[in-house]
């Protein structure tokens, strides 16, 4: 069998962003009916988003916004390639805000920035495609759906394995019974992260506006690199800027809720970068007769995300070193489930595979049904009170582990932990002036 | 055994661009035969080297790539192969003069089938020596300094020059009969300018009227290391990009110290002054005042180049390294690397000494090109 060439496969594998092309609706579009939006946050995951939105004949991107100019060189190239015209750079969202033009803002910043972002777009009768985890924490969480639904907005959450057709068909298949009575379930999020040690403080560079950067969260001298994704004030924390797909999808495929109390073992045991947030995470949610298992480290080099060259193929990745997997355990059977187009596989009581099913990388549905969802007014797929429910097991077992690694129980009629004061006072931070999400939206 | 006649030799096809834009002046290339007392016959490349200006401090870069078999199938003669004043760094112009006593052969009976191609490329010379690195390696993640901040570098050659179409487009009339080393964007004549003919494996290539002496752009990271790679040159890490931007703490060397760097922590290649401070624009950045709305000619701020008068190190095209961004989260591809230099789409803080990019190496932009570095 001939082989091809490295290049060829590399391309080949990389299917997600030329996949979009297909789902996109093939017919001249007016530019009066196209869908307008602008970008906020044009690092990595912003640019790529902004030009998959770029390349739907349908949509225009009309801005990129960051306040860190230097960013601008590589976006706007990326944006004008996909979509024949260059989108303006600025600063300040609030431009884009103020933009009657502007259908929707797309919010890719950090996470503490995500809540004050999307509310102030949704006050200003723009959509919001917003990316995970939603929020910072709980409370703001709920501000952020209580902005959505006051203004009738459309908000979509960047958890996109939502959108792919093989998890439809792994919920049919439990709700099915083919596995049984399911009582427990497991997601893993292990992989290789690099550590992000706090360098001495440096001038700010030029261009860079690291005041506004900060934002809602306090003005700390500033040094380059990423250090800030493994502080409390700034971020969720590594593990769950990533397990929050893994839990969405366990959602997702056992109709989960809220759960009713919540564990968290494990703790800073690998990296000594100064960081606060745990490289190593355990949780138990429980559920009544289910329980829900996070397990999560971000030391471990031989185990990974699923590669690029089987998340949109017909093969499976090696679930035992895969990640990035759910497992569902039932009386009968039980389930392993990629993110990323890994698709599922079941095995029946005596471990013998009985279903397989591929995935495909949820990305360029995810991206289009917000599109569909802003012309047809229709709740999206990864709604944001769906996107804020999953987020919450997130902030549940961060909060687990600040009061002390202890067992917390949480109500999801009140949105507070009972009994727990010291607990509480971790649903709501504290927001740097002006920046501060309002009580009232 | 006697000497043999002299052959043709085959001077790079010429036909689509006459300008050469960036390779040099090399005329008048002979090969012959010669046979010597004790080690057989070499192999004698005589040629004139027509550029003015050359000097220690920017030589030219020699090399020599042959074909056995009428021009059919190319390789490149390592400089270390070769003896003479020709190859390699030349720093005069006039008659030069490559030995070769062949590789794999020990010699050659006669140069009936073998033909030579002597390009020159024009470089900067680097001083060893210490000099302040301020970006931080890898883009400023690398948490744990893995990458160390480089203090001190040995002697080392830069491309004066950004690779230009011309120079790309004979590299692909070699190597890409078969579409390898081009895509479709390089047709953009307002950004690249390298029109394909035929259909593999036949494919020649062409360029776009006056687009010759243009930076070759929508190259991948390997095709910068392939183009290079047929050259004998080689990508430049960050460090050493970063040396040539602002000059060595001593712009003669740590042996000398004769010059004092002015400057050496300056923020763009001329000093500290912003690209367009007084209504002067010192490189390509983003916008039209400049006198580009797309890439420039190679070369164009020449007053405005390094301490080492290497051009375009701010602006115009971002530049290719052979450095990597210190992650490790993308499993299954090979990490970004790192980009510098910023590009005609760049603010004036995205063209400064700390400012870099990344791009997974199979990224190909209107933006992005390279230049090559020649180490000892």
């Amino acid at each position: 069998m001939k082989g091809i060439g490295r290049r060829d496969f590399l391309k080949s594998a990389i299917g997600a962003a030329a996949a979009l092309k297909a789902v996109s609706p093939r017919r001249s579009v007016s530019a009066s009916d196209k869908v307008i939006l602008g970008i906020m946050g044009v690092g990595g995951r912003g640019t790529q988003l902004a030009g998959w939105f770029a390349q739907m004949p349908d949509v225009e991107v009309a801005y990129l916004c960051d306040v860190n100019e230097r960013r601008f060189g590589r976006a706007v190239e990326r944006v004008e390639t996909a979509q024949g015209r260059e989108p303006k750079p600025v600063k300040d969202f609030r431009r884009i805000l103020d933009d009657k033009q502007v259908d929707a803002l797309v919010n890719a910043t950090p996470d503490h920035w995500h809540a004050l972002g999307s509310i102030m777009a949704c006050q200003a009768g723009k959509d919001v495609y917003v990316e995970k985890p939603l929020s910072h924490d709980i409370w703001e969480g709920k501000k952020m759906i209580e902005a959505a639904r006051k203004y009738k907005r459309v908000v979509q959450v960047g958890t996109q394995t939502h959108s792919s057709l093989y998890v439809q068909k792994g919920i049919d298949y439990i709700n099915s019974g083919s596995l049984g009575e399911v009582h427990l379930a497991r997601v893993h999020n292990m992989m290789e992260k690099p550590s992000r040690k706090k360098g001495p403080e440096e001038p700010v560079p030029a261009g860079f506006d690291w005041d506004m950067w900060c934002g809602p969260a306090p003005l700390l001298p500033y040094s380059p690199g990423q250090w800030w994704m493994d502080l409390w004030d700034f971020s969720t924390g590594t593990i769950a800027n990533e397990c929050i797909h893994q839990i969405d999808l366990a959602r997702m495929l056992l109709s989960l809720g809220c759960p009713t109390s919540v564990y968290q073992a494990g703790g800073v045991h690998f990296f000594h970068d100064g960081r606060e947030i745990p490289d190593t995470s355990i949780a138990t949610f429980e559920y009544g007769d289910l329980t829900l298992m996070l397990e999560a480290a971000i030391w471990t080099p031989y185990i990974k995300k699923i590669p690029y060259s089987i998340r949109d193929s017909d093969r499976f990745p090696n679930w035992p070193f895969t990640g990035t997997r759910v497992e569902i355990f039932g009386s009968e059977g039980m389930m392993n489930l990629g993110r990323q187009g890994g698709g599922w596989q079941a095995y029946d009581k005596n471990g013998e595979l009985v279903h397989s099913e591929p995935g495909r990388q949820g990305d360029p549905r995810h991206l289009r049904n917000f599109i569909d969802c802003i012309r047809s007014r229709n709740k999206p797929a990864a709604d944001v009170e769906e996107g804020h429910k999953s987020t919450m097991f997130c902030h549940l077992a961060n909060i687990s582990y600040r009061v002390g690694r202890r067992k917390l129980r949480f109500s999801p009629e009140s949105h507070m932990f009972i009994d727990d004061e010291e607990a509480n006072r971790y649903l709501k931070r504290e927001y740097r002036h002006p920046w501060v999400v309002p009580d009232k939206v | 055994m006697s000497k043999i006649l002299l052959v043709a030799c085959w001077l790079t096809s010429l036909l689509f661009d006459l300008s050469l834009a960036q390779w040099l002046g090399i005329s008048g290339v002979e090969a012959s035969l010669e046979v010597t007392e004790f080690g057989g016959p070499r192999v004698v490349i005589k040629y004139d080297l027509d550029e003015e200006d050359l000097s220690p401090e920017s030589p030219a870069y020699v090399f020599v790539r042959c074909s056995k078999d009428s021009g059919q199938h190319w390789s490149l003669i390592p400089s270390k192969y070769l003896g003479g004043n020709g190859r390699g760094i030349v720093e005069s112009a006039g008659g030069r003069q490559i030995f070769w006593w062949g590789t794999v052969e020990t010699s050659f009976a006669s140069l009936e089938r073998i033909v030579f191609q002597v390009r020159g490329i024009r470089m900067v010379r680097i001083p060893g020596g210490e000099f302040t690195m301020k970006s931080t390696p890898g883009g400023g993640y690398d948490g744990e300094r893995i990458g160390q901040t480089v203090s001190s570098l040995p002697l080392f050659y830069l491309a004066k020059y950004e690779t230009t179409v011309a120079m790309y487009a004979d590299y692909l009339n070699e190597v890409g009969g078969d579409g390898t080393g081009w895509n479709s964007r390089m047709s953009d004549t307002l950004r690249c300018g390298i029109f394909q003919e035929n259909s593999p494996p036949d494919c020649r290539y062409m360029v776009v009227p006056g687009r010759g002496k243009y930076p070759v752009t929508y190259v991948s990271w390997y095709d910068a290391a392939a183009f290079l790679d047929w050259c004998g040159l080689s990508l430049p890490t960050e460090a050493q990009w970063e040396k040539a931007f602002r000059g060595g703490k001593f712009l003669d060397s740590d042996s000398l110290k004769q010059q004092p760097n002015p400057l050496p922590e300056r923020n763009y290649p001329w000093g500290d002054e912003e690209p367009g401070e007084g209504g002067i624009f010192r490189c390509n950045g983003r916008g039209e005042k400049d006198g580009y709305a797309n890439t420039a000619p190679v070369g164009s701020f020449p007053q405005y180049s390094s301490p080492y008068r290497a051009g375009d190190m701010a602006g115009n095209i971002a530049e290719w390294t052979v450095d990597w961004y210190t992650t490790t989260y993308h499993a299954g591809l090979d990490g970004f690397r790192m980009v510098r230099g910023g590009s005609w789409r760049s603010f004036p803080s995205g063209l400064d000494a700390i400012s870099g990019a990344t791009s997974l190496p199979l990224g190909e932009s209107g933006i992005m090109g390279f230049r090559g570095v020649l180490e000892f």
